[in-house]
């Protein structure tokens, strides 16, 4: 099942949906990284507000494209993130230094807008 | 090693506003050795049982009726008429021989009204001992001829009895378990001071369970009330170990996670002092000296700005 | 609700277990942030077993001693097995391109863990998380 990625002007917002495959989260992977190109976009939004768990596997993709969209020349904000997830993730030593994160994905687009001074460490 | 000692246990599905499942009734029932001779047993004196079930009401009333406390119950003799039927009810299906999960629904649901109105455990256990000793001296004079057979009965009907008495404990045990967690939710505000600000301030020790149950509120509190910052203010906190230090750097961690800061502001001369000791890593962690200089920062943050109204206020500056 | 299997073999299967376990783990009457704990522990596990195993199955029970109640998650496979335990067991270290984080990660996860492997023959892992609100 393909991640839907909406373009909204200068940005780009995927909704993550509920059980991806590995092979999704590639192809998922492939097709931001290209759609970034293609419409020039300056940042790119990404939505987990209906993942109910991301496991090792499912971070390290999320790192690996936000890096991407980061050498694309675009900025990446993770938004969404369940408590219970962003707490299992903390146990598993999972974490997203280095990557924005937001509230949801209001806050994603007015993080873009204003970018703060206190980024993540 | 635990994976030798633990048991496969059946049906999972938990009997209703209970925590108790069809599998632990039936390891229960194993223990108190509650077998098929003794429903046998249970249903070969259903009959006298239901021929002296009045007159053993009455004497059981009469016991209650006789003490201030249980008395208050039945004030009113409506009350009265209408829980006689029902005892007279329960007792008659401690001879039916039907002790499946409808039985057991059924004292369970029983064990709840208890709580509900109020009524003790050791009220529930003396009222139940004074109906063993009126059934066990009628049913000894019944079977005056047979005494083994008396005998028998009388103690297939103890572990059913033994029985009903863990069921009505799993009703207290349970009302204990939700007032206990409530009164941890309570010893862990997290309130909201302006919108994307909440405070978190916490006033005595901090044990696991404590900081974990903070740690879910402050990050559930995020999600719902939208919040940017948050300050954790642990001056009232008198001493803090590495496990709950670390409990603290996680909850900060998760918070970023979902976008939101934390602040943790007052930690004492002591405490900073353990936390260096012990080789805690608080750097990813901010920290601000008081409550008030936290939630100065955290306002800066979020582009507060506050204006002291001089013509407003009686204090001089 | 008797012991449930589930077979590996791709990564659908993943989430499949996952789906599987928070539905036992929920008639175990875990709390909401307890069950994805659990998920993400059979995730890390099932996921150990596509990369190496290949094929696989993973079972549910519950568990239980008298005065408490647990999910026992057992996942066995007929894989090339792992050679040295303590070092699958660490952070950090993989032969694949993952994190390094699922064996110890699932570990760290439940409240017991017990794994088994022999080079050639298979890997069994049993892991348990009991209840605390009981």
């Amino acid at each position: 099942m393909p991640v839907p990625i909406l373009k909204q002007g200068a940005l780009l917002i995927a909704t993550l949906q509920d059980a991806l495959t590995d092979k999704d989260w590639l192809d998922f992977q492939f097709e931001l990284t290209k759609l970034v190109g293609v419409h020039r976009s300056t940042g790119v939004i990404l939505d987990l507000t209906v993942l109910d768990v991301l496991d090792s596997f499912a971070t390290k993709s999320l790192r690996t494209i936000a890096e991407m969209v980061k050498l694309r020349g675009a900025r990446a904000i993770v938004v969404g993130i369940h408590p219970d997830v962003a707490f299992t993730m903390v146990q598993l030593g999972l974490t997203l230094h280095g990557i924005e994160t937001g509230l949801d994905l209001e806050d994603g687009i007015s993080l873009m807008k204003h970018p703060t001074e206190f980024r993540s460490h | 090693m635990v994976f030798k000692d633990t048991m496969h246990i059946g049906n999972l599905e938990q009997f209703e506003g209970t925590d108790v499942t069809p599998g632990e009734i039936s390891k229960r029932k194993d223990f108190l050795q509650f077998r098929d001779a003794d429903i046998e047993r249970l249903l070969e004196i259903r009959q006298f049982s239901q021929e002296h079930v009045e007159s053993i009401v009455e004497e059981f009333y009469h016991h209650l009726l006789s003490f201030p406390d249980t008395k208050e119950f039945f004030r009113d003799p409506r009350v009265l008429a209408r829980v006689k039927k029902a005892q007279i009810d329960y007792f008659n299906q401690l001879t039916a021989g039907n002790y499946s999960d409808d039985y057991v629904r059924g004292r369970l649901k029983i064990g709840r009204v208890h709580q509900n109105i109020g009524l003790s455990f050791d009220t529930y256990l003396g009222a139940y001992r004074r109906y063993l000793e009126s059934f066990f001296l009628r049913l000894f004079d019944a079977y005056r001829s047979e005494p083994e057979k008396a005998v028998n009965s009388f103690l297939s009907m103890l572990k059913l009895v033994f029985l009903d008495i863990s069921l009505a404990m799993d009703s207290y045990l349970r009302t204990i378990r939700l007032q206990t967690e409530a009164i941890r939710e309570l010893a862990t505000p997290v309130l909201q001071v302006r919108q994307g600000l909440l405070i978190s301030p916490i006033i005595g020790l901090i044990d696991t369970q404590r900081a974990r149950q903070l740690t879910e509120s402050i990050l559930r509190s995020i999600r719902e009330q939208r919040a940017k910052v948050v300050v954790i203010d642990i001056t009232g906190v008198p001493l803090v170990d590495s496990k709950v230090a670390n409990h603290l750097v996680q909850t900060v961690e998760a918070a970023r996670l979902m976008g939101a800061m934390v602040i943790l502001t007052g930690i004492s001369p002591e405490i900073a002092q353990t936390l260096v000791v012990l080789g805690v890593n608080l750097s990813t962690v901010r920290t601000v000296g008081d409550l008030q200089g936290g939630l100065e920062e955290a306002e800066r943050y979020l582009g507060y700005r506050l204006v002291k109204d001089d013509k407003a206020t009686p204090f001089q500056s | 609700m008797q012991e449930i299997r589930i077979p590996i073999c791709s990564d659908t299967d993943i989430v499949a277990a996952r789906k599987l376990g928070r539905e036992m783990g929920t008639k175990l009457g875990f709390s909401s942030s307890e069950l994805t704990l659990i998920a993400t522990a059979i995730s890390e596990i099932a996921r150990n077993m596509v990369t190496y195993a290949h094929d696989g199955v993973i079972s549910f029970a519950a568990v239980g001693t008298t005065n408490k109640r647990g999910l026992l998650i057992v996942a066995e496979d007929k894989g090339p097995g792992i050679a040295d335990l303590s070092l699958a067991l660490q952070d950090g270290y993989s032969t694949s391109k993952s994190l390094g984080l699922g064996l110890p990660g699932a570990k760290r996860l439940m409240d017991e863990f017990e794994i088994d492997s022999k080079p050639g023959v298979g890997t069994v892992i049993k892991m348990i998380k009991w209840n605390r609100r009981q």
